[in-house]
Order: C-alpha cells, then structure tokens, then sequence
C-alpha cells in the first residue's frame, strides 16, 4: 500500500549549531506552505543546541490539499533508516554518520553534503595527526547513495559572501528531489528579508553546483606561498653541492631544509646541515639500489631540528613584512583598517638560558629542572604590540641577536641532541633500514615550546634508552617497536601510554616528576 | 531570550476557522488561550524551554485577557502555582522540563493531587526521552500513577495537541485532578497546521478578579483530610476521570480488516506506528490501517472496559509503549485477565524495553510481531524483507567506511566564559595534583567532556555543592563544587550553600555568573543585569552570599586565567576553615556577540570608528603540538593541514569564528605555551589621529623589516596544497 503518491517525499537535515539549519527548514516548510502542499518538519536540538551536531526532519506531502479532498495524511515525525530522499549533511564526516545510522540507501536518497572538515575535538586534540580520513566517506557516498551532490559549501558560501545555508538550500534546490521548483524557495528567501542579497546569491551558487553549472576548482596556489629571496650568490654554492651530491628525487626536499637553515643561522650552518645529511646519503648510496628514502626523510628532519625555534627565531619570523600581511589576511582586515597586533611571549628560565653563555645557562636550566615551581615564577608574561615603533624595535633586536646564537646554550644543547639523534640512526641502519627510518621519525616527538618541548625531548630519550639502544647493541629489528612506542608518545601528554608501552610501571617518569 | 517569537505569537490572536501554522508549542500556548486560562507558568528546560519564551513574548496579548505570567524560580514554584485552582473555579497552565522538573516540583505536585482542583489545573511537560536528551532517561508515568494525576499523551498533530489540552482543562475539572500533558521532544518541535478557535476570557482573571477567600479544611493536604482525599481519589476523582475519557471519546478506534489482531500505542507514538505500518503494506498514508487501532491519548489511567472491549475476539493484540517499565503494557494484561479475555498481549519483546522508538525500531519490532503470528492478509515475507533491508544499511556503511566516525560532543561555545574556568583547574590540578569536583546542571557540565574531563558527579540542578558535603570530609584534598548562576538561584542557594555555611563545611564553591541560564536559551535569572528585557532582575549574588555570613568570596574574571589559577590554589591551600566561595564572572558570550555585534554594525553604518578582536596564529611558529587545543577546545580554535612540506602534522588554526575573548592569550600566558598566538584588534573607519600616527609608524618600522626567508629554489607545494590537489584528484 505504500504506494508513490501517498508517500511523501522526506527531507534529513544533519547540520551543526550555529549554520542556519533553523532558517533553511523555515524556508523549504513556507515554500512548501505556499505551494500548498501538506508538510511538517521537527528538528532535535537536545544538548546539541550549542555546537555538536543538530538534525531536522521534514515530510512534504507532493500532492496539494486541495486535491486531497477530506484525506488527512499522517506524517512521521521520526527520519526512517532506509527511508530517506534526501539527505543532507553540511560536513563531511555528518555525512558518514548519517551512513552510520542506516539514513543513506541505495535505493532511495540523494544525498547532498558538503565536502569540508569541521574537525572534532578528538581529532584536534591529538599530539599528533588523527585526522579521520574524509576520502573514505566520499567513496563510501558513492556506494550507499543513489546519488550525490557533494562539493566544498562552506567555501562556495565564503566566495559570495554567504552563510552555509542558502548555498545548501541551493543544491538542494538543484537536486530536483523535492516537489517545490527552485523559484519557490528564491521567492522564501526574498521573503524573509534578511540579508537577501548574499542568501540569493549563495542559493544561486549552491544551485549552479548542484546541476554542474560550476565545477570545483583548486584554489589558486601561489597566492598562499610567502614571498622569499633567493640571492643568488649565497644560493649558488649550496644549490650546486646538492645538485652534485644528491640524486634528484631528493632534491626537492633537501633544497627546502638547507635554505630554511641557511636562513636560520649563516652558510656556515648550511654547510654543517650538509656535511651530516652527506654522512646519511652515503649509507643509501651504499645500498647500490637507488632508494634515497632515508636520506629524503632525515633531510626533511634534520632541516627542522637544526631551525629549533628558539627566542631569535621566532622574533625572526614574527617581524617580517610578509608575516604582517599575512596577519592582515588572516584577520579578513580591509585596505581602510588599522590592525593592531599584539604578541604574546612568556620567556622563563629556560628562554633566558638559551641565549646566555654555555655554562651559565647549563647551571640555570639545571636549577630550572631541579625547582619547577619556583622556576615558574621566573616566567615574565609580555605583551607586545608589533604594530608599534617601541615594540617592534625590541622584537627585530631579538631577531638580530641570532647572529650571538652560537654562544648561548640551547644552541650547543641542540647540536648534542641533533648529533646523537643522527648517531643513533647511523648505528640503526647497520640494524636495518626500516629501522633507521623509524628512529628517524622519532623527530617528530621533540617539538613545542617550554614544558611541551622538554616533554617530546624527555619522550624521544625514554624510547632511545629503553628500546633502541639496546635493540642495537643486540642487533635486533624492532622498528615495529618503535613505532608503536611513538604512537604511545603521541597519544596522550602526560606520557603514561609511553610509561605503559614501556613497561615500566610505576618507575617516575620525567614527566610525573613535575 | 536567545530566540524571539514577537512575530509568530501574533499568530495568538488568531480567531474562530482560521488556519494556524507554526510550532507545537505555539499551539499549546493558543489552546490554553482558547480554554479560557487565568494564569500561567513554568520553568524553562528543554524541550520546553521556547514555552517559556512564547509565554514571555505573548505578555501583551495574555495581558488583554488578564492572564498572569509567572517566570518561576524553579519547577517547584511552578506546580505551588496551581494551587490557585484547589480553592477557586480557575484555570492555571504550567510547564516545565520532565522527569527532571516533575522531581522538583514533585512536593507540590504530591499535595495538589492530595487535595485535588475545582478549577483545571493543566502540566505541559516536555518529556525528554530518547535522542537529543540531556537528562537521565526515566518515565514521567510513574508519578501519574502514584500520585492519581491524568497522563495525556496525544497524537503529534497540531489538531490533536489543541484538542488534547482543552480537553485537558475539562478533565481536570470533571474529576477534580490535576492533568499532565506530555510532549516528546520532536512534538515540542513540530511544525504543522490546525484550525483555530476564539480565544476565551477565564472565569476570573486579572480582569474580573475574586473577591472572597474560600476556606475548606477538606482542601488542605493536612491530616486527617488527607485520608478522605486518598478515599475520594479512588471513590469519586477516578471513576469520574474514566466516566469523561470515555463518554469524550478521548481515546481514539481506528477500524481496520484484520479483526483477529491489533494494535494499542500510546498516542504520541501513533504517527511512526502508522508510517511502519504503511512501509510492511498494513497500512496507507492517510490513517487507514489494515490492523485495528486503540490509539490511548490518555495513557493514565487505561479505561479498562474500552481496553477489553477492544481486545475482544482478538487473538494477539500489540502494545506499543515507549520506556521502561513498561506500565501500560502490564495495566492491560491485568485488564485482560480480570475479564477473562484470552488475547495474547505482545509488547517488550518484539519491541526492546528501553530506549526511544524511533522509525527504525518501530518497523523492526511490527516486523517481527508480524513474523512471530503470520496474520492472514499479511505480506510476512514483505514484513520481513523490510526490516532486514533497513537494518542492514548501517552494517554496510560502516564496512565502506572501515572505522567508525568520531563522535562530536557538544562543547563550550566559541569563546564562552565558563570554558577559561576550567582552564584554570586543569593547570591548578597540575600543581596541586587532582581533586574530587561536584559538577552541576548547566552549560558548564560540558567540562566533563573533553578536553576538559572534570567532574566526578552530576546530581541535579543546583545541587553541585549539596552533593560534595558527603564526599568533602572523605577526601584527603579540599573538594571543589560547580554551581551555576541559574543553579544557584533554584535551589542551589538554599540546598547547597545555607546547609553548607550551617554545617561548618570546609570545601570550595565556585559560581560561574554569566547572567542568564544560558543552555536554555538566554532565559533571565533573578541576577540577570536589569536592561531592556529583563525588568525583574539585578539581584545580588555577592550580597546574599555576604548576609549569609560568608567569609571568603572572591570575585574573579572568568578570562583571567592567571588570576583564577592563583585564587583556586589559594582556596584550595588556605588555612581559613569553611565555605570558600569564588565568584567566576563573565557574560555569555552568546548574548554578548548578538549585542556587540549589533552595536558595531550600528556604528559602522553611521561611519563610526568601531573596533573588532580576535586571535591569530603564525603558521610557522606553531610546531602542531596542540597542547593549547587541550586547555581550551573552543570550536574557533581548530587545526589545519600544514603549510610546511617539512611538516606533516597538521598545526593549529584560529578560524573566523573567533570572538577575541581573549582566552588562547591566556592559556599561552598562564600555561606557558608558545609564542604562535597574537591579538589582532582590528580599527574600522580609523579616526585622522589614528592614521597618521600609524602612518609614521610604518615609515619607521618597514626598513628595519627582517629579511624575507632564503630559499634555494621556489617553494614546494605545502601539505595543504598537496591534499588539496589529492582530493581534487
């Protein structure tokens, strides 16, 4: 009996708070209203209301009440799995947990969704990278769907100026699956009489994707680079020792880490960052079997160890005019408007040493380590407006003050770390390559600021004294070891997966201690 | 009140046959208007809350009808409130947010069913069950049924809704009980149509008041009369009840061809129960069923006769009952089986006994019955199909997708006060090691949810301090109680802090003052800054505290989370014995961007300087640690693929959603972060002074700009440039 003219036609909504989807069900229930066709709609904002994830349902009836006679239809209140015509969901992963849920059928829904990530709270959390891969619902759609619509419409609504929901309602529009003509909804929004003009062109641009009238395109990818130099003289001898050394798969990245240290420090420091990366290569050209992955991935790395971001280089990076543009941009500042920018540094003990003399500020960090209540006090909080010739001036002398690095302690306290870490990988390599590269991507661990830093620094040294070293010594594989035991690093701050992986029970961790 | 409804409640003044379209809470409103109501009230709670606000912006119209609002101080006031009509021929309509409210007002509530109404006396509960819930998951059915008050449950059409609450207010007054009328959250929410009627003037309202005192023992919940108003719920009150459903015809016979079998549900389940039908072919779309229907829009008490009379020569007969336990179900076997009628009583079985029947359990619990008594005129294979082909859909996506999605909690806002507050306790907790936290009901019981993770028990609505006073002299730290502003003024206040102070307990309070009950959507507190729209408020929280002989009370701005740290280690290490109180002040953000944000495009428009805030991050400082995504998790505070092809780990990103309230300064400061983060405050239409001066600030600054970076070869593609083009591809 469930026969194609009694059924009426179903419309989910899986938004997020704070998008519009209240406004966009406003709209398809009055243009349905006006057509007069029978609708109800609902929505569960629950808890949700704030910011997680808001549905709502809505019924229309495709035949007019005036043709029904005395028939009243009963609408459901309730979207059925299996039972769905269109789908929408206005971020990606929403879309797959409508799939979750069973609101996606093959045989029935179109679904309409919206490409891009609102990332959740578990996967911004992470130490690391748990980004959920969005590519595998975009293939998963296209299985369980009986059709898409699917491109980025948080962009498409950006590019007119738009909020999300008229660009969706758009593309519902152009689904053609519900029994209102695009016109009807155009005139809804007209009728509202809130930003009319930027909802109408949002609806006209989710309209124009939905019937392919638009095709996604690549955003312009030159726009984003900051601008560089590249003096030639000083370029010269670096491009053309890695052009001569380097086989060209790995030019790519090498070229990238020597100029960031080059920019960082001096030629001299250039030099260095290739003399040790040289000492790598030549464990690949050993090989004899073309594969430069491990000389690729250390160069990647130790281009960013060797530019740790120390008091000089953050004031370096902070006072460049292209950074003020960018922050500019950022800010969605017009040509008219005044930015006043103010930076936030903290500098403490571990700050001061860094640029003091080597023994003085070994003495000092030690002091630091050993009382890190009272070295919390030492911390000054600065506010500085960059925008202002004063605060400016003190930022750019920071900057300039990278020219003494080489005295100060962070920097012979890095080479030491960077020296054992290659030493380390060197010794790995006799073991086995796999293992070389996974010693290698321990980098990853030492990164951040402050507490941050000395935790990945402490991580890094509990895996290489509890695993690797003896793994070497004993001439045992265990890069699936370690990468597990990274993995536990990552996985939470306090370092107990680490502490666990390790087996170390209850011993004090370096971490505990504070 | 973060929604409006100025312009929907003109749709109040509707008159006799016009159409009315809106909202099922709109329509409740509408029905008590067109039932004759003197007085109004509740309690905001999802999924009422927007009752309370119609009924607030509705003042005008209900004024011209004399009809009293009262915004109560918590649901037990609400329920207090009808007892206007135990004495006096008046009709009261209250609300509230259920079980949770009907607990509060269950003292109330027990003694007016005591004493019974002459006047109707109507509860509009918001019954929130199932998904979207933000409360335990219980039946407000068992209070009916112990303390002898009606429990309406009708279909969730606006006709029906209407219907049922005037019915309602005769009920109450043809049995002299008080009356529930219990929307489910979706109902709350629908959008629908219904023919209106005349609104009607009370009795006696504001406008023809009561003159007389009316004074009868046999209406004070008081010994002895007590015992004759048990004997007359069951001797007078309840035969009358049964006497007015049926001969009303309150609950609704759908005939249908398949007389051997059918089905009994709850009214407000009525339209799924339908739809599944209409899915296994039993049924069309348009009401016309193949089963036989008792549809029960009075779900207490069951009219035993109409339920044999219905089951009758039936074979096998299907409850349909939401929740657990299953009363009604269990009310109709006795029925049964006191008439010696054998019809076999199917429910929790083919149906599971708890949780929500959505769509999808309904068509797979009528599925299986079906599948279990192969009726004839049935399609069983049909049936069956059906409910294995919609039951699989998600088994499939989830092998597409290979792991499951993440969940998204709801979190705190972008830039909410409450959030840098528990900022504050982690980085305390870091120095002092962890505590035992009684959280409270509230925006701020989203700290228990990542990042945060703090509170150890949530008991009630302002009970966060009365709930520590067990475990705070069992706990070797001081303990720490959450408590809202909201929270404080319905009950916290008298339940948590007076006990405490009387008590000499020794813990710590904080308050979190954002002046409104925000989750609810902006309702007014009776601390609530006095402006435009909430007149009765400017109550003093500090003050009370003071005359109630609290010694230690500090106030703190919720941004500042240095300075909150410090007063919570003070707090928590003082030597001072007793209550220590921190007042944690700063407005909902919410409420505060939709004024801000108001006011500066005022001032843009007229040409006006005007001033915009918010955070940035410098994309190549940041190393992508997140440790500052894991003090804060504001939703403007993301992440985004790395711009560095030396990188791989995505860094952080503040999106345009950022309010500039300050707190990623605070987190860099107070947990001693990185130097990624900076304020920008951005000038619109600058003043001449402004200009100038900044002009000569470039003029100074540029030349000593640092160079640009060095580069070997033009860049490389970042990551983000990189998965773009992979995802194109």
């Amino acid at each position: 009996m469930a026969d194609k003219d009694t059924r009426p036609t179903t419309m989910m909504i899986a938004a997020m708070g704070g998008e519009g989807g209240g406004v966009l069900t406003a709209w398809v229930v009055a243009a349905a209203r006006k057509a007069n066709l029978p609708v109800q709609a609902t929505s569960i904002p629950g808890v949700a209301q704030r910011t997680g994830a808001t549905t709502y349902y809505i019924e229309i009836l495709p035949t007019k009440w005036d043709e029904l006679g005395d028939k009243e239809p009963v609408l459901d209140l309730y979207p059925g799995p299996g039972s769905i015509d269109v789908m929408v969901a206005t971020e990606l992963l929403e879309t797959g947990r409508a799939m979750e849920r069973g609101f996606i059928s093959p045989e029935r829904t179109t679904l309409v969704a919206s490409t891009h990530r609102v990332y959740t709270l578990s996967e911004k959390m992470a130490m690391g990278d748990q980004r959920y891969d969005g590519s595998k619902v975009m293939e998963a759609a296209k299985q369980m769907a009986h059709g898409t619509i699917m491109f980025n419409m948080e962009k498409a609504a950006q590019d007119v100026g738009s909020i999300i929901n008229s660009v969706v309602l758009g593309a519902i529009a152009g689904s053609g699956r519900l029994p209102i003509p695009a016109e009807a909804f155009r005139a809804e929004i007209e009728a509202t009489g809130r930003a009319v003009k930027a909802n109408l062109a949002g609806f006209d641009a989710g309209l124009a994707y939905a019937k392919g009238d638009i095709v996604e395109v690549l955003p312009d990818q030159a726009e984003r680079q900051a601008p560089s130099r590249k003096p030639e003289k000083k370029v010269a001898e670096f491009k053309a020792r890695i052009e001569r050394d380097y086989p060209s798969e790995v030019h790519p990245i090498v070229m990238e880490a020597c100029g960031r240290v080059l920019d960082f420090q001096d030629a001299k420091y250039a030099r260095l960052y290739l003399d040790r990366l040289d000492a790598i290569r030549k464990i690949d050209d050993g090989r004899k079997d073309g594969d430069y992955k491990l000389t690729n991935e250390v160069a990647r790395h130790l281009g960013l160890r060797m530019t740790f971001e120390d008091i000089m280089r953050v004031a370096q990076l902070k006072s460049r005019k292209s950074r003020f543009e960018r922050v500019r941009r950022e800010v969605e500042a017009a040509d008219d408007q005044l930015v006043k920018v103010t930076e936030h540094f903290k500098p403490g003990p571990y700050e001061f040493a860094s640029v003091l003399p080597k023994r003085l500020g070994r003495r000092i960090v030690r002091w630091a380590d050993n009382n890190p209540e009272k070295a919390r006090k030492w911390h000054f909080g600065l506010h500085i407006r960059t925008d202002t010739v004063f605060g400016f001036y003190r930022v750019r002398t920071l900057a300039a003050m990278r020219k003494v690095r080489r005295m100060g302690y962070r920097y012979h306290e890095e080479q030491e770390l960077i020296d054992s870490w290659l030493e380390l990988i060197k010794q790995a390599a006799r073991v086995g390559r796999n293992m070389a590269l996974e010693v290698c991507e321990c980098a990853r661990l030492v990164k951040g600021y402050s507490d941050t830093h000395k935790r990945g620094t402490g991580n890094f040294k509990r895996i290489a004294d509890g695993l690797i070293r003896p793994a070497i010594e004993a001439g045992t594989d265990v890069s699936d070891e370690i990468a597990r035991l990274r993995e536990a690093a990552l996985a939470d701050p306090e370092g107990d997966t680490l502490t666990d992986a390790l087996g170390m029970g209850n011993a004090p961790t370096p971490v505990a201690a504070e | 009140m973060e929604r409006s409804f100025a312009k929907e409640v003109q749709a109040l003044k509707k008159g006799d046959g016009e159409v009315f379209e809106g909202e099922g809470i709109l329509a409740v409103t509408k029905a008590a208007l067109q039932s004759g109501v003197s007085y109004v009230g509740g309690y905001q709670g999802s999924p009422v809350s927007h009752l309370v606000d119609v009924l607030s912006d509705a003042k005008d119209i209900m004024d011209e009808y004399g009809v009293h609002l009262e915004i109560c101080a918590n649901e037990a006031g609400a329920a207090s409130m009808l007892g206007a009509s135990v004495n006096y021929p008046i009709r009261g309509l209250v609300t509230w947010k259920s079980t949770v409210g009907t607990n509060v007002a269950s003292d109330a509530l027990s003694n007016l069913s005591s004493t019974g109404v002459i006047g109707g006396a109507v509860v509009v509960i918001g019954e929130d069950y199932g998904e979207g819930a933000s409360i335990i998951q219980e039946r407000s059915h068992a209070f009916a049924m112990k303390s002898s008050l009606w429990m309406l449950d009708p279909r969730p059409n606006l006709n029906s809704m209407v219907n049922t609450v005037e019915k309602a207010f005769e009920l109450s007054e043809a049995s002299n009980a008080p009356v529930m009328v219990m929307l489910r959250i979706l109902a709350c929410h629908v959008q629908g149509r219904f023919t209106a009627k005349d609104n009607k003037h009370g009795r006696f309202s504001g406008n023809n008041k009561i003159d007389s005192p009316d004074f009868d023992y046999q209406r004070l919940a008081m010994a002895p009369a007590t015992y004759n108003q048990e004997k007359s719920k069951w001797e007078h009150r309840f035969p009358a009840a049964i006497d007015f459903i049926r001969r009303e015809k309150m609950n609704e016979f759908f005939d249908g061809d398949m007389k051997d079998i059918g089905i009994i549900c709850q009214g407000g389940l009525y339209n799924t129960v339908m739809r599944g039908l209409e899915e296994i072919g039993l049924a069309d779309g348009y009401g016309n069923s193949k089963v036989p229907i008792y549809c029960l829009n009075v779900t207490y008490p069951l009219v035993d006769d109409e339920v044999t009379d219905f089951c009758a020569g039936k074979d096998h007969v299907l409850v349909v009952e939401e929740g657990h336990p299953e009363y009604i179900e269990q009310q109709i076997t006795v029925a049964l089986r006191r008439a010696d009628v054998q019809t076999k009583v199917w429910g929790k079985g083919p149906f599971p006994m708890a949780g929500q029947y959505t769509s999808g359990v309904i068509q797979t619990g009528l599925a299986k019955w079906i599948d279990e008594i192969k009726p004839e005129g049935a399609d069983v294979d049909r049936a069956v199909a059906h409910a294995e082909h919609i039951g699989s859909l998600s088994g499939k996506a989830i092998a597409y997708l290979g792991t499951q999605v993440p969940m998204r909690p709801p979190t705190f806002c972008t830039g909410c006060p409450e959030r840098p507050v528990f900022s504050a306790i982690s980085l305390m907790e870091k120095d002092l090691g962890k505590t035992h936290i009684s959280a409270d009901i509230g925006c701020h019981t989203f700290s228990t949810l990542p990042p945060f993770n703090l509170g150890n028990t949530v008991l009630g609505y302002g009970l966060g301090l009365a709930s520590s006073t067990g475990i705070a002299p069992n706990f070797s730290k001081r303990v720490i109680s959450i408590m809202g502003d909201g929270g404080f003024w319905h009950n916290g206040l008298s339940t948590g802090i007076s006990s405490s102070l009387s008590n000499k307990n020794d813990s710590v309070l904080i308050i979190m003052k954002n002046g409104y009950t925000s989750a609810t959507g902006w309702q007014g507190v009776p601390s609530t800054p006095k402006d435009g729209n909430f007149d009765q408020s400017d109550m003093s929280i500090e003050e009370t505290l003071n005359s109630m002989g609290v010694k230690w009370m500090r106030k703190v701005r919720t941004y500042s989370v240095g300075k909150m740290v410090k007063t919570l280690k003070q707090a928590m290490t003082t030597a001072e014995k007793g209550l220590k109180v921190i007042i944690a002040e700063s407005e909902c953000m919410l409420a505060k961007q939709r004024r801000v944000k108001a006011e500066r495009a005022e001032r843009l428009k007229a040409g006006k300087r005007a001033v915009r805030e918010r955070f940035g991050i410098d994309d190549d400082v940041c190393t992508g640690d997140h440790s500052c995504i894991r003090l804060s998790g504001c939703p403007s505070l993301t992440i985004k693929a790395n711009p560095d092809p030396l990188r791989t780990d995505p860094i952080a990103h503040v999106n345009t959603g950022c309010v500039g309230c300050g707190l990623c300064g605070e987190i860099a400061h107070a947990a001693i972060l990185c130097p990624s983060f900076y304020r920008a405050e951005i000038v619109y239409n600058p003043n001449m002074v402004e200009r100038v001066f900044s002009g000569i600030r470039k003029a100074m600054i540029r030349p000593f700009m640092t160079g640009e970076a060095i580069r070997l070869t033009d860049p490389l593609p970042g990551v983000m440039e990189q998965e773009e083009a992979a995802k194109a591809a």
